[in-house]
């Protein structure tokens, strides 16, 4: 293991934790026990019922948390992987909360049913607007992003089918009180795991080969014969998917649907920042970054309340990050050769 | 035929002023590669200096004006200094200053909401509910005063742009950052300038802002989302197309919003937006970029 240095540039430090790796079998056999056991922790929380006296509100910090670990892990496959950062994504988010909510509303579907299908529409939508926004590269691309945002929203606001900018109400599920949050809880689980597990695999896969190559020189990596236009737009629809799914659970979860609450501009800001803070183009970093926010975030409001401040530590922790720390906790740690094993998923 | 006429000379005088927000973006994009989205923040952060300079000291806009547009270009070269340096070579460099812009952008939209609440503002100057007529035309004094100011203001940055030794080296820099340091344009010093000029025309922008529409902190959003589709659509870093953008655009929306009705007359820029972006992605006066 290399000590910290307290003086002397860290950078020369990289090399050194090349020769201290672990043999990578077992290394791999490691991991997967560390994340059986987080997954087993994860499942039986909800069994701790009896024992704890803040049950739902617990059960409810877990739903938030797991949420923003789908919406990052989706977020990442673009903006970490491919380079192109979007800040409008909380649109599908949003889209896929209304395709349920209507659902729900009109057909007596229960969300939990339709998740699924909602992350298949708006997978469908993220093709679409991929294969207009992603004509452009870099900062064309960001504003057209932010454009499809505040145009959804302004259809949204405008749009009497879906009670405009009133929202919709929607029925309360049909469960006791006490268990109200735990299918709620589960289902945000099995999209976060299914968010996690498609940015492990394509991180892995040859299309994550070439979204990463996209992201270090385009051009290039055109010229090597990627076809970078389809990988491009069919990254942007693979991550448009869970926030779908995820946005419907959440909108039943609120049981009302708002479009100050799914389609403003900060709840983009949020997972950029999670992302950021975690790592972007890692498969940990995401997870991270989505936990450590939530649980600062909480921290912030139970002590201080809910105040315009927090938006403003939102922009400097974001700034600040960028400026020292670019890389996020993970890229960070791993440049360092200070990464536990645990923490490696990639 | 009359009632067309007339929704043209309003979105024409609107678009004067449009055309002086989107200067200063196109202007920060053409030298650095900066996509400001903090930069209709920044504009309100102008528009509350002139609407309590107006409010509290019975100052009117246009004598504040002169008086932001230099605090904020004070203020911008700091910011440029304080930030960019640090960034600059990163391999990632545009990614960065787009997500650092959008950090600021909320840094202001907090602390405006801490500081002066979320409650719609607007300045009210005696000209602000004026108009006079031309023939059977309506005229706002207002309006008419805004796009003035912004033409002189356009105008100032033209001859700046084009007469003077420090405009040559902006131009050139916008041109080729790396030609222009090879020929001995002090890069950082045309930088520096030009964030500051970027923000002093945002200052003037809110300026005008303050007495022509109302508005409250979060409101920035859609202002910057209107700006960047409209100079996406001219060519990004292209002053020429933000101002014949910030126009068309300006006259479409207030047809929008003449014959629809003023809720979707947002619309018009997003759409504008999309549709170039399928027909001409780099826009009507644009250069194809690599980032």
């Amino acid at each position: 293991m290399v000590k910290p240095q307290v003086s002397g540039p860290p950078e020369l430090e990289g090399p050194m934790v090349e020769f201290t790796e672990v043999d990578p079998s077992t290394d791999r056999r490691g991991r997967m026990v560390f994340a059986a056991m987080v997954l087993l922790v994860l499942l039986l929380i909800p069994a701790l019922q009896p024992f704890v006296g803040f049950y739902s509100y617990m059960l409810q910090l877990g739903i938030v948390a797991l949420m923003w670990v789908a919406m990052t892990s989706s977020w990442n496959i673009l903006g970490g992987y491919t380079g192109y950062i979007s800040l409008g994504h909380n649109l599908f988010f949003g889209l896929g909360g209304y395709t349920a909510g209507l659902l729900l509303v009109h057909y007596g579907l229960s969300p939990f049913a339709t998740a699924l299908l909602a992350g298949v529409v708006t997978m469908f939508i993220g093709l679409v607007a991929g294969l207009i926004t992603l004509r452009t590269r870099g900062p064309a691309f960001i504003i057209s992003t932010i454009a499809l945002l505040l145009m959804t929203s302004l259809i949204m606001d405008n749009w009497d089918l879906v009670g405009g900018s009133n929202g919709m109400d929607l029925p309360l599920p049909d469960i006791p009180l006490t268990w109200l949050k735990v299918p709620f809880y589960y289902a945000m689980l099995v999209a976060a795991v299914g968010a996690v597990l498609l940015g492990y695999r394509v991180q892995h896969s040859k299309l994550g080969l070439a979204l990463r190559a996209i992201a270090q020189d385009e051009t290039k990596a055109e010229v090597a014969g990627i076809d970078t236009r389809r990988l491009k737009v069919l990254a942007f629809a693979l991550s448009a998917y869970f926030p779908g799914v995820v946005g419907a659970i959440w909108g039943y979860n609120l049981t009302y649907l708002r479009p100050t609450i799914f389609f403003i501009i900060g709840v983009a800001a949020q997972m950029v920042l999670m992302v950021v803070i975690g790592g972007r183009g890692t498969v940990a970093g995401p997870v991270i970054g989505a936990a450590l926010v939530v649980a600062l975030n909480e921290i912030a409001i139970t002590q201080f309340g809910s105040t315009e401040l927090n938006i403003v530590v939102t922009g400097v922790i974001l700034i600040v990050v960028l400026l020292f720390f670019p890389l996020g906790i993970i890229g960070t740690l791993r440049e360092k050769g200070k990464l536990p094993a645990v923490l490696d998923w990639d | 035929m009359r009632g067309l006429v007339q929704v043209v000379i309003l979105g024409l005088l609107l678009g004067g002023v449009y055309a002086l927000m989107a200067s200063g973006l196109t202007l920060l994009f053409g030298v650095m590669r900066v996509v400001n989205l903090a930069h209709a923040a920044f504009m309100l952060v102008a528009a509350y200096m002139a609407f309590f300079a107006f409010d509290r000291l019975d100052i009117d806009p246009f004598v504040s004006l002169p008086a932001i547009m230099v605090v904020m270009f004070l203020g911008g070269a700091a910011l440029y200094r304080l930030l960019f340096p640090r960034i600059e070579g990163s391999p990632r460099y545009g990614e960065m200053t787009v997500l650092m812009t959008f950090g600021l952008a909320f840094i202001a939209e907090g602390l405006m909401s801490f500081f002066f609440t979320g409650t719609f503002r607007t300045a009210s100057p005696s000209y602000a509910t004026e108009a006079f007529r031309v023939g059977s035309f309506f005229i706002p004094t207002a309006q008419l005063y805004a796009s003035g100011a912004s033409v002189v203001l356009l105008v100032g940055l033209w001859a700046f742009l084009n007469f003077t030794r420090t405009g040559y080296g902006v131009r050139a820099t916008m041109q080729n950052r790396t030609a222009a340091q090879i020929v001995g344009v002090d890069v950082r010093r045309v930088s520096t300038i030009s964030f500051g000029i970027g923000m002093a025309l945002a200052g003037a922008s809110g300026a005008l802002i303050s007495f022509l529409f109302p508005f409250f902190p979060a409101r920035h959003w859609q202002w910057i989302a209107i700006l960047l589709s409209l100079i996406v659509l001219g060519g990004l870093g292209s002053l020429k197309g933000a101002v014949i953008g910030a126009l068309i655009l300006a006259v479409a929306s207030s047809l929008v919003t003449d014959y629809v009705g003023s809720a979707w007359s947002p619309m018009t820029f997003f759409l504008a937006l999309f549709l170039i972006l399928l027909v001409r992605p780099q826009g009507l006066f644009g250069k194809e970029h690599r980032i």
